[in-house]
Formats: structure tokens, sequence, C-alpha cells
């Protein structure tokens, strides 16, 4: 089973959770109230955010608020994802697999400088790579363990060849293990930086902000601001004053509940996510390990009028997301039908069932009050036992000790969670697993997506676990800016193409 | 007076020991640890364990204490397992934050509880200092997370005269702001912790007008009023530095909680941050520091009060 991404769920899940776990009603997109004017390159972007990186070391640290504004703008890699986490050449200009999916080749772009005037070679790509593959502290490790070797046949061709073909690796080169840094640096990354991006870091002031400077001599296209400086406002209601109050230009991550302040002044985006807010069933404990308990217990819960009640999120029914390959929709899979889950569970004699719901105490309450009076009216008894996340992690994740669960599982393409035994959904089906290792395999793209595909509608058929909702994140930007990205942005901000008019 | 400082000072030391002992053992209680959080969903049981080793977090307990005390020692604090940052340089950065706010409280609850207090002594028995002191009661009784959304509400809500919560981002350099912000806060530490103390001055008051000194003033003429606030007063004075000693103590426990109702960025939150992330190195330094900081105020007051107090220097 591989591991694709370690990134630390909480902080990616505390952002987005708290985005969408609140209860009104959805919030209406907003048409711009004026077209932009002249971008000004001078100009200053400000961008609220929730949550700071504890550090800026992202090859060591994992978490989605290091991702979210370094990748793209301070650190390159050689390939990189579009907000339809579609994947793309950055510093490499070409890439080429071959046709047994052993062999990929990178062509380097020219001219590519770190942030300390250094050229970039394709040595700079082979060292970075040789770190990742061999130190097992570092980000990624475990995605490139199945390359064998990375070399440079000349100073702007990088190669890297595989033990067996795996669909995922070129995925995996988009996040931290593909950063590129430089050969022997000695830059303390914790506090400071040297990458190639179109930023550079000019100021970290711990518990406030986080400002980037237009990098000059940058390779490629410039960025449209002269500097960003992104405001941490971990408190929501603050957030939206800020925004109000003209503090901030683009207000992520905002609450569903307090949008409509926002209406207006500000552009409010919906943006798609790959965040999957799972229902986890202990699969290997009793009466969960029963099919026809878990399939009453899904179908039981109306899953629109759950997104109603979260302000934000689209149903999902399976476990890839539409951001993902192998995306399909499984909504026939359980219709919202009380009637026949009440008659499943008298077939699996568990009439008086009773389940305890353990969830991070961060998600709220919205969902576990509509979880207990959607089980109620088929005779299930929810309790909800919330406890801080690390004990979450310690009870539920690492000792498999629930009975149900909920968190949102927010890294993308992690479907191999559910053709992972060990896992602590505990879900074992061998067809399953059979399926996702040879869409591991396959070469082609499509053919693999159709693999994963067969297997996720395995597992919703299984009733593995219940897709409570696929997360939306909404956005605010002010008319002033054109061009802020609005999907996938609770894991990369890429701010490149982002402009700023001096006036209204 | 050299002796008693040289036990008294022992003793605050080995109860700093003993402190650091139990705040390490402790924390050892909680479920799951920081290299776990790191980790995160995706991570396997082996990585898990390749990082918790690399944060030192497999060492021997006795090892990991020694390491940590052995820092403090040499007057490191240690650095967060998360962010790599140095404790020490935080918590002073928080401090900005959390000790004017201390001193903000500690101003008001005396503001409030000294006056009132000798007026509800010089009232007693009647209607007014019945009053006043049912009205300490009753305040002294109320939890400070309610006081404060209270005071949320009639300042912020209706009257809009303060923020509710936050604290500028500039800090101290627009220092008007940062007043304001800290106002509503220290006012509801202030006012509980005040109407505590005001019983106490009360009570202090009413013992000196019974004391032989303030009764001979009176018998020389002045009236019992006057005779109390010359004579009685400043004896007061001296227990009421005791009691605020022990104030200090309520003042930061209530500043856990208030920082965390007015999302003020000082030590306390920090600390409830910091359990929450299991970032238990921090955690353990700032405990520490605070208990130590308590243990100070009490080794000074003593010390204080000694001096000043012959009665005491009597009967050693």
């Amino acid at each position: 089973m591989l591991r694709r991404t370690r990134r630390l769920a909480l902080i990616s899940a505390l952002a987005a959770a708290a985005v969408v776990l609140s209860a009104c009603s959805g919030t209406p997109d907003q048409a711009p109230s004026t077209s932009p004017g002249k971008p000004d390159p001078d100009a200053t972007l400000h961008v609220g955010l929730v949550l700071e990186p504890s550090n800026l070391d992202i090859r060591h640290t994992s978490g989605a608020a290091i991702e979210q504004i370094l990748i793209d703008n301070i650190y390159e890699g050689l390939v990189t994802r579009t907000q339809e986490n579609e994947i793309e050449g950055r510093l490499a200009s070409d890439y080429e697999v071959s046709e047994d999916g052993l062999t990929y080749t990178f062509t380097l772009n020219d001219g590519i400088l770190f942030h300390d005037g250094t050229a970039l070679t394709s040595a700079d790509v082979v060292a970075s790579y040789e770190t990742v593959r061999t130190d097992a502290t570092v980000q990624g490790n475990a995605e490139f363990a199945a390359v064998e070797s990375v070399t440079a046949p000349d100073a702007t061709t990088v190669e890297i060849t595989l033990s067996e073909p795996n669909q995922n690796f070129l995925f995996a080169l988009t996040g931290p293990a593909g950063l590129v840094f430089k050969k022997g640096d000695k830059t303390d990354l914790k506090t400071a930086e040297n990458g190639t991006g179109p930023f550079t870091l000019t100021r970290w002031n711990k518990g406030s902000t986080i400002t980037f400077a237009r990098n000059d001599d940058y390779w490629g296209e410039k960025a449209g601001v002269a500097e960003v400086e992104f405001q941490y406002i971990p408190d929501f209601t603050a957030g939206v004053n800020a925004a109000i109050a003209g503090d901030v230009d683009v207000l992520t991550a905002v609450d569903p509940n307090l949008a409509s302040q926002l209406e207006g002044d500000f552009t409010l985006t919906k943006g798609r996510t790959t965040d999957k807010a799972t229902l986890a069933f202990n699969n290997k404990k009793a009466p969960l390990d029963d099919v026809r308990v878990r399939e009453a217990l899904r179908l039981a819960i109306d899953h629109d009028a759950l997104i109603e009640a979260v302000g934000a999120g689209t149903t999902l029914y399976g476990p890839i997301p539409e951001l993902d390959p192998g995306y399909e929709d499984l909504s026939d899979v359980v219709p919202y039908d009380p009637e026949k889950a009440k008659e499943l569970l008298a077939e699996a004699g568990q009439e008086d069932l009773e389940l305890t719901l353990t969830i991070p105490t961060f998600y709220g309450t919205t969902v576990p009050k509509v979880l207990i009076s959607d089980f109620e009216k088929v005779g299930v008894t929810l309790d909800v036992d919330s406890v801080e996340f690390p004990a979450w992690l310690e009870d539920v994740y690492t000792n498999h000790d629930y009975d149900l669960s909920f968190v949102l599982h927010v890294e993308p393409r992690d479907f191999g969670n559910f053709a992972n035994p060990d896992y602590y959904f505990g879900y074992d089906n061998a067809e399953v697993q059979d399926l996702y290792s040879q869409a591991q395999a396959e070469v082609d793209p499509d053919k693999s997506a159709e693999l994963l595909a067969q297997a996720a509608r395995l597992v919703s058929e299984d009733h593995a676990a219940d897709w409570l909702y696929n997360g939306e994140t909404i956005t605010a930007v002010s008319p002033i800016v054109s061009g802020f990205p609005e999907d996938s942005i609770n894991s990369r901000i890429n701010l490149a193409g982002v402009t700023v008019s001096a006036e209204k | 007076m050299v002796r008693y400082a040289l036990v008294r000072g022992a003793l605050l030391i080995a109860g700093l020991l003993v402190s650091s002992v139990l705040i390490f053992l402790t924390l050892r209680v909680f479920p799951g640890d920081v290299a776990q959080l790191i980790a995160g969903t995706q991570a396997s049981p082996t990585e898990v364990e390749a990082l918790r080793e690399s944060l030192g977090l497999n060492r021997p307990l006795v090892a990991q204490y020694t390491d940590w005390i052995g820092g403090i020692f040499r007057g490191d604090l240690g650095t967060s397992l998360l962010s790599g940052a140095s404790v020490g340089e935080e918590l002073f950065l928080k401090a900005q934050v959390t000790v004017p706010l201390g001193i903000m409280s500690l101003l008001i609850a005396i503001l409030i509880a000294v006056p009132f207090g000798i007026l509800a002594a010089i009232l007693r028995g009647r209607r007014g200092g019945t009053a006043l002191s049912v009205g300490a009661q009753t305040l002294a009784a109320v939890p400070v997370v309610w006081a404060g959304m209270m005071l949320i509400v009639v300042f912020s809500v209706w009257l809009g005269w303060l923020p509710p919560q936050g604290f500028p981002r500039t800090g101290w350099s627009t220092p008007g702001r940062a007043i304001e912000s800290l106002l509503l806060p220290a006012l509801t530490i202030g006012i509980v912790e005040g109407a505590m103390l005001m019983r106490f001055v009360r009570s202090a008051t009413l013992q000196a007008a019974g004391q032989d000194f303030v009764r001979t003033a009176a018998a020389k003429g002045l009236t019992r009023t006057r005779a109390l606030i010359q004579h009685g007063i400043p004896a007061v004075g001296l227990s009421i530095i005791t009691v605020l000693g022990l104030q200090v103590a309520g003042i930061i426990v209530g500043s856990v909680v208030i920082e965390q109702l007015f999302t003020l960025p000082g030590i306390g939150r920090m600390l409830v941050a910091d359990v929450g992330t299991r970032d238990l190195i921090k955690v353990q330094s700032e405990l520490l520091v605070l208990t130590g900081f308590v243990l100070v105020v009490g080794f000074v007051v003593d010390l204080v009060h000694r001096a000043i107090d012959p009665r005491q220097r009597e009967a050693a």
C-alpha cells in the first residue's frame, strides 16, 4: 500500500471544517459589482488566511498551511498541478514517460535561477530527489519508495527510473517531494528560503503575517503584484471584520454563516476541494462488520439536508471526489430511504442499536446533530464522543477503538486507504485491493482511472464508509483583485497570475 | 532575617523541582503525541515511529526529564517540537499581552476593592454596608467566563465602545488600540477578583477598627471613621499586600480563560494551543515558568511581610 501524501491533516482539516461546519443556508454566488480597473504592478495584495504554518521547513514538516503558500510561489518542482488537480510542467518544460511506465525524462526550462542568484541545473534536481529517496525524515520519502535511480544525463535533463510502474508518481512530484532545492544549500529552511519561484520571502512576523515580494529575476513570467501579505486570522468573525474594514483584499475559508456579511463589497466564490467529509465505520467491529447495518446507516442519512445544515459542500457517495481520477456519480448506491434502513436493521437483528460517534472537537456540532436525528428515525441511538484531535489520532486512527468516526479527509488521491486493511477503516476486500494495485501499475492514465472507478464503486456498494459531503471553500475577493484562484485553494494558492488594480 | 530568607529560598527551589516533576509526569498521561499529529492521517506506523525517534520522544522518561531540566538550569527553556522556535522567545512575545493584562486587572481589582471595602466596613450595620457586602459576595461568585460575556454584550454589542475580541495585529506599536482591546478582558478579571479582594479589605478594616490603637485615637477625639482612616487603614495595608500576592495566581488562571474568550494572543492562549498540539516540551516550560512566577511572588511577599511587620520577627 503506497502512502502518497503525508501532510498534517489536522491543519487543513481544521480550516476546511471550520469553513463548512456551521449551520446556515447556502450563500448565493455574487456577481462582481464593478469590473476591475487597470492592474497596478506596484500593488500589494493582502490575503486573509486562517491557519498559519508552524514553521516554513516544507522539507520536514507536513501541513496544508505550508504547501498552500510556499509551493509554486516560493518553491517549485519539475511539475505542478492546476486548480483541477491536473499535472503540468513547471521547472520542466517537457516530460516524457516511457512506454513501460518506468522511466521519466524531464527537460528543464532555460534560465532558472535560485533566489540567491545561482543557476539551477539538473544536478540540483538530482541532489534534491536523492535526499527525498534516502532520508526518511524528509517529506515524500514514502512516495519515492519505487524510485530506483535519479540521474542527470546533461545539465538540462533529469531521468528518474522506477522499479515498477506507479500511476501516482508524477502526482507525488507536484507535492513537497518534487520541490527542487539548491544542492548543498545551507539556508535554514525553518525561517528562510532559497527557492526558484516568482516570489521571495521577505518577512515572517510569527503569529501575524508572512510577506512575499515579487522576484524580479524570475525565469518565467513575472508576478502581477509587487508584494503579497498573508494575514493569519484564526477567528472567523475577526476575519470577516478585517475584510469589511478593508484590511484584506481577499479572505479565504469564509465561514458560510458569515458569508452574507461580505456580499456587495466582495465577490464570493465557492471553490471545489478534494475534502471528503468521511463518516468512517469500524468495518472490523460488530455490529458494523455486518454490511446490512452499514447500508442501513447510509440509507438513513438525508445527505441533501445535511449539506444544507452545513452551509456549503456537494454530495459525494463514494471515496473519490470529482477532482480526482476515477470519479463517478455513485448516488444510485444509497438513495435516502429510512424505511428500507429500518427493514435492513430488523433483518440484521439490530433494532435497538446504540452506537458511538467519535469526532474531533474542532468539527463542531452541526454534523453530529443531523446524524443523531437521522439515525433516531430508524431506531439507532447515537452517542457523540467529542475528543481532542491527538486523542482521536490515538484512539481511532492508531488503536482502531471506535464504532463510527467523523473526519474530513483532505488529501487528494487517497483512495488507497480503502485498499489498505490496516487503515483505521478496517475495510478488507481483496478485489478492491487487486483493482487498486492494477490501477497503480497501469501506465495509461485513462485506463488507470477506469480501474479506480470500478474499485470505488465496489467500496461504496460494500458501504465501507459514508461520504457525507465533498467540501467547498468560500473565498471573498475584492473587486480590485483579479485572477485569484478559486478551486483547491486550501492546498495551493498560486499567486503568479493575480493582479490588483489601483482603484475600484 | 537572612536565615529566614535562606530557608524560604531553599523551600522555593524545592517547590519548583517538585512542580517540575509533577508537570513532566502529568503531561505524559495525555493520549496522543506530536509525532502522530505531524505525520497526519496518511502516515504508516513505521513513519510515525521514525518521526518520534527523530524528535527524541522514544527516549526514556528520565533522560527526557533531565535534558529538559538541565536546559532550564542553563536558562534554555527548550525549543518547540512543532516549529523549532525557541520557547523562551515566544513566551517573551506572548508576555507582552499577558503581563499588561495582568497588571491592568490587578489595578482594576485594587481600585474596586480598597475604596468599596473600606466603605463597606465603615457602613457596617447600615443598609449601604449590607448592600455592598451582598454585592461583593455575588460578584465574587460569578464565573469569569460569564462576566466576560456580559461585558461583551453591554460594552461591545449594545454600546459599541470596545472591541469584543482580538488584539491589534500591529501590537503595541499602536498603543491606543492595544489598550482598548485589553480593557474589557482586564475589567472582567478585575471585577471578579476585585469583589473577592473587597470582602477581605472589609474584614481587615473591621479587624483594625477593633484594635487598641484605633480605639485610643478615637478616645483622643477623632471620630470613629477618621480614626479608622488615619490609623487603622495603614495597618491593614500590609495584609492586603499579602492577599494581593495570592491574587496574582488567580489572575494567571483567569487569564487562561479570558484570553480564550477574547482571543488574545497571550500566554494563556498559547498554553491551550500547545496542549492541543501535544507540544509537550513547550507546555512543560510554560507551566514551569508560570508556577515559578507564582512561587516567587509568594516568596517576595513573605520576605516583605517579615521585613515590615515587627510582630512576625518577634514570633520567630
